[in-house]
């Protein structure tokens, strides 16, 4: 038994200290593409982390932006930059003493605040467990999530919404050439498309009972689409106008026509206990593709055209 | 059993951080693309490893997703560095 606490120790100490070089690392580096590799093995070892803080649930939420999107789209934006020279630095050196003192003095808060947090809290998870069966689904991070701390979600997917309309606001589409796509990749494609979309269905139904939800299973469906833009297939072209601000809105829409409609009968986004999981899962559904959509929007990093607008 | 899980899965996380060196020194962008999709593989190996161990069945769906996302991340690669981030 004692050897077996000792290799537990180990292993999460060469992960923590995996963590902190990488991130020394990724930050030192004066390549750019080694830095986005970097970040991407930064995410992997992350998700091992969560699995050892005992949060699968954030694990999977890693797994699937960390390894399917994130990566994808720093090499995206990585492409349209123009080339440097890597001698050159990357910005103006004379601040950087300044932000170093600004980082070291949150640092220094943070530890404070760490060393200052109580040896062993209770929480709310006990008094969640209590309430979990009027929740509507089995699992506690879903009913904090959907039911319990609603507003919070309906503010995040807002959030999504602010930052594509951030990125929007930096231009529309410019036609750019694409190398034409080899057998491999076409097969890939359509192997992969099938079960990232199956993976994701599966995702959001698991979410209930299991690990799982509205923003995994919206990160998988966005990596699928990414694939296909990756691939070529103009899916920008179908996704224009009002069908994708459709898409775009229905996971906020949903959320704040039931936050009104709740609102008069009793409180904010307090859902009847006989309706709660049906009321969820619509959610859910809605989230997911809102989620998905705007993910896949915010990869092609500009505005697509709407048919009326010359090309 | 016990100690056999996590003494792979130790030995696997060891793997993985000794090709961080690959991605530190390149020299090429495919060298160390291939070193981190390395990494998404053992990964996969020691989240089964961990589920068995520890009898967590969600992270076979964390490994899952590493397993399928992985080839979104080259195919980026391979769209969109490709040849051009050569011998950076």
């Amino acid at each position: 038994m004692e050897k077996v606490t000792l290799l537990i120790m180990l292993f999460d100490l060469l992960l923590g200290l995996g963590l902190l070089w990488l991130a020394w690392q990724l930050l030192e580096s004066r390549n750019l593409f080694k830095a986005v590799v970097l970040f991407v093995a930064f995410g992997l070892l992350m998700a091992l982390a969560w699995v050892r803080l005992d949060a699968p649930d954030v694990a999977l939420a890693e797994a699937a932006i960390g390894a399917g999107l994130t990566g994808a789209l720093l090499m995206a934006a990585l492409a349209k930059l123009p080339s440097r020279d890597k001698s050159e630095p990357l910005a103006d050196e004379k601040g950087h003493w300044l932000l170093r003192l600004a980082l070291l003095l949150v640092a220094a808060g943070l530890g404070y605040v760490v060393h200052s947090l109580p040896e062993s809290a209770p929480g709310l998870s006990a008094e969640i467990a209590n309430n979990l069966a009027s929740s509507g689904v089995n699992n506690p991070v879903t009913a904090v999530l959907l039911n319990f701390r609603g507003y919070d979600t309906l503010l995040e997917l807002m959030v999504l919404m602010l930052a594509l309309l951030g990125v929007w606001s930096l231009g529309i589409e410019r036609s750019t050439r694409e190398e034409p796509v080899g057998p491999v990749l076409t097969t890939l494609v359509q192997f992969l498309t099938p079960l990232l979309i199956l993976v994701a269905a599966y995702l959001l139904w698991a979410g209930a009972d299991a690990p799982g939800g509205a923003f995994q299973a919206g990160a998988v469906l966005a990596a699928a689409m990414v694939l296909l833009l990756l691939a070529g297939w103009p899916l920008q072209g179908l996704l224009t106008g009002v069908a994708l601000r459709l898409m775009l809105v229905a996971g906020p829409a949903t959320f704040v026509a039931l936050a009104g409609l709740t609102l008069l009968d009793a409180q904010l986004l307090a859902y009847p206990p006989q309706h709660a999981g049906k009321l969820i899962l619509l959610l859910e559904v809605a989230a997911t593709l809102s989620i998905a959509v705007t993910l896949a929007a915010l990869f092609l990093g500009y505005r697509p055209r709407t048919n009326k607008e010359p090309g | 059993m016990d100690m056999l899980y996590l003494g792979v899965a130790f030995f696997l996380l060891l793997n993985l951080l000794a090709g961080l060196w690959r991605v530190l020194r390149g020299p090429s962008a495919a060298d160390r693309m291939l070193a981190s999709q390395l990494f998404g593989t053992t990964a996969v190996a020691i989240l089964l490893l961990l589920a068995e161990r520890f009898a967590t069945p969600a992270l076979r769906d964390v490994a899952l997703l590493f397993a399928l996302l992985a080839a979104v991340t080259a195919v980026a690669f391979v769209r969109r560095i490709g040849s051009s981030h050569e011998r950076q």
